[in-house]
């Protein structure tokens, strides 16, 4: 008799703890972003009035932009936040109707030695400045990790016809913005940015061309939808892309860094 | 995805079969150094009873628990353009990676170098000083008695340097065909996605450590036979 | 001549010997008894030179060659024949030497064998030959037969008996058994607790102990072993 009622507690302790678990489950969104996003800062600025204003909860994950968009595939995100035009259309085309939706850019920047011994900062574009640094014979730190920002260098190498993979002037870390700008700063060479994390990031390097058409870098979202996962809470992504194109957060992205760095770090796309 | 990971190891990959020859290169280079170094303070510390014994083998224990990532931002740090010999141009390269690796691994070999001497050294020195052998001599008996576990202190370090991760990724940065290494291409892939790549490094890395590991569990066997028999 | 004056042995605070007078005279064979831990080892090892007395002095020993073999002799990995060479420290002859020296102990048939491969008794064999190849003014051997069986004792002690003819040296040996002291020693001394209770010629110790812890514990010893 003891035993039997210990059972039935035990099951009612379980089946409430489930419930308050799948309760809270449907307030909680998961959102797979890239770690330059993460980096600059804007998801922090943009979280908690986002929660306010919404009920939710956000849980914010960052990778590699690969990794990132990965994690739409495994299930484990409802939302991604990523900046590479190619891989989103790939996920995209898989076949659960879902759509890439951009709602803000900013631009890539290429940064180098002060003394700027490729001539970069006179170029009108980015595809003469890489052009520039092969000549010059200088080196070139890439990330090499498939992010958007590796992406669009590719893109850029490609647009001149070069294949700088396994040359002796081009070095690929494999690694985050971050740990590449280290890179870069210690060999006093040439890389490409996005703008907030050089900002953000403490070296010797300078800022030498920016705002050019090719290296315009556009972010999107994705909600996951219930036809790629019945429990996904697509309920929940959809409200943070309505939310996006609220006053509030147009006006809060548009503010983004002007205080720190004197200028936008992101623009709203109209 | 198993099929992807076996045909990458046993395919031809050379981006595959370059990132384990970097990883050996360097970690040869790291476990001899650390020998020449660890094998020698080691024996001074296991052979003999002098003043400042009992501070020494404080010293070696704490830098034996030294974490590899506060070894790699010491080094990384003295390494560094800013730092005390950035002249010399060595962060992001192999060079780097094994003054850090023989940071870390040598206190290691040196401990477990010392324990081995210190349990034969009693015996060995109370009987030389019965049949007048000293000095150099003793020594020189001393380390031929020992030479075999010597072998697994310095298998025990190789199997370390391919192992880490954290002081490798910040003195050697990862770097495509020049400082990438298993472990370090093992967590670039993972974080960009790719985990054929990364399973088929980690099953490589396995391989090996077993290997070292049976071998080291042989020798002690074998050693412990010798002496019971 | 041997003198002891003071001598305190301690270890953290605990007195593990104290002699306050103790001569050694030179050729004379002595055996010290006693149980475990009476300082029988601990003042062999201050003879030795391998244990410091925490106070008192030894003197008589300064230019003396002191042969020593301790209570577990190392052997090592290299051939029992080596072992014993190891002694001679290169001497032109040493082959020869350590070979007689080994066929005196009984060792002929394992010369070759690996020294530390050995059983127990074997090992102590080897190393007592390894001690005795060469000629010392005083002999320490500390419980030298203690595993040795009861077939080689006759041979063993046999071999000490010659060696200690030939050469002359002071004897001072230790042993669990006070029928070996018998045999071997000219004067047998009685530790307890590290202390000195009782010395004297060997028959009489055996035949007539003065001191009554000398008899309870010779009480425990049939003198046929």
């Amino acid at each position: 008799m003891k035993r039997l009622a210990l059972v039935i507690v035990c099951v009612g302790l379980l089946f409430s703890a489930a419930a308050c678990i799948m309760e809270t489950e449907n307030k909680v969104i998961q959102m797979s972003t890239t770690t330059s996003v993460n980096d600059s800062g804007l998801m922090a600025y943009l979280q908690p009035v986002f929660e306010k204003d919404s009920g939710y909860t956000l849980e914010i994950t960052s990778a590699g932009t690969g990794a990132a968009i990965e994690k739409g595939r495994t299930g484990d995100a409802d939302i991604l936040l990523v900046h590479s035009k190619s891989q989103e259309e790939a996920f995209t085309g898989e076949g659960f109707e879902e759509t890439r939706i951009p709602f803000m850019y900013n631009f890539f920047v290429i940064v180098g030695p002060a003394d700027d011994p490729a001539g970069v900062a006179d170029k009108a574009t980015a595809a003469e400045a890489f052009q520039a640094i092969l000549d010059s014979g200088s080196v070139f730190i890439s990330r090499g990790d498939n992010s958007g920002t590796h992406s669009k260098e590719k893109a850029i190498w490609a647009s001149i016809n070069v294949d700088p993979t396994g040359q002796a002037w081009y070095e690929s870390t494999g690694s985050g913005m971050g740990a590449t700008l280290t890179v870069a700063d210690e060999k006093q060479a040439y890389t490409i940015s996005d703008k907030a994390t050089f900002l953000a990031h403490e070296n010797t390097l300078s800022l030498l061309l920016e705002e050019t058409d090719d290296m315009k870098n556009t972010y999107s979202v994705i909600a996951i939808s219930t036809k790629r996962f019945a429990d996904s809470n697509a309920a929940g992504a959809q409200a943070f892309i309505d939310w996006l194109k609220t006053e509030t957060a147009r006006k809060m992205i548009a503010e983004f860094g002007v205080a720190e760095y004197g200028e936008p770090l992101f623009f709203n796309l109209d | 995805m198993i099929k992807q990971v076996l045909e990458l190891l046993f395919g031809a990959d050379p981006e595959l079969r370059q990132i384990i020859g970097v990883t050996l290169r360097m970690s040869v280079l790291s476990t001899l150094i650390s020998a020449l170094i660890g094998i020698p303070w080691g024996v001074a510390m296991g052979a003999n009873q002098f003043k400042g014994k009992a501070v020494l083998s404080r010293i070696t224990n704490t830098l034996m628990g030294l974490p590899p990532v506060v070894a790699g931002l010491i080094v990384f740090l003295i390494l560094s353009r800013s730092g005390p010999l950035g002249k010399l141009s060595l962060l992001y390269s192999v060079p780097a990676m094994v003054i850090a690796q023989v940071v870390l691994i040598s206190p290691i070999i040196a401990g477990m170098t010392s324990n081995i001497v210190s349990l034969r050294a009693p015996l060995i020195n109370e009987t030389c000083a019965g049949i007048g052998i000293f000095g150099w001599k003793r020594l020189w008996l001393t380390i031929k008695e020992c030479r075999i576990p010597f072998v697994t202190s310095v298998l025990a370090g190789f199997g370390r340097s391919i192992a880490e991760v954290g002081a490798v990724q910040m003195v050697g940065g990862n770097i495509q065909f020049k400082t990438r290494v298993m472990t370090t291409a093992i967590m670039m892939h993972t974080n960009m996605g790719r985990f054929e790549l990364a399973v088929a490094l980690g099953v490589v890395l396995l391989i090996i450590s077993f290997i070292i590991n049976s071998l080291v569990h042989r020798i002690q066997e074998q050693t412990l036979r010798d002496r019971t028999a | 001549m041997i003198v002891l004056r003071d001598v305190v042995q301690q270890f953290g605070g605990r007195i593990v010997l104290e002699i306050p007078a103790l001569q050694f005279l030179p050729g004379r064979r002595y055996g010290l008894i006693g149980e475990n831990g009476s300082g029988k080892t601990t003042l062999i090892r201050m003879l030795a030179g391998t244990g410091k007395p925490t106070s008192g002095t030894i003197e008589g020993l300064e230019g003396k060659e002191v042969g020593y073999l301790p209570q577990s002799p190392y052997a090592f990995s290299f051939s029992v024949l080596q072992n014993v060479e190891l002694a001679l420290n290169g001497h032109g002859d040493a082959k020869e030497i350590a070979q007689k020296a080994l066929i005196a102990v009984g060792m002929e048939s394992l010369m070759n064998a690996r020294g530390d491969r050995l059983s127990g008794g074997e090992a102590q064999r080897m190393a007592l030959a390894r001690v005795l190849v060469r000629s010392y003014d005083v002999l320490l051997l500390d419980e030298p037969t203690s595993s040795t069986d009861v077939r080689s004792m006759d041979q063993i002690e046999t071999t000490l008996k010659e060696y200690v003819q030939k050469t002359q040296c002071t004897l001072i040996f230790s042993t669990h058994s006070p029928a070996q002291a018998l045999r071997l020693a000219d004067e047998v001394l009685y530790l307890e607790k590290g202390r000195l209770v009782e010395q004297g010629p060997a028959a009489t110790l055996f035949h007539s102990p003065q001191d009554e812890r000398t008899k309870a514990f010779l009480k425990h010893w049939s003198l046929n072993s």
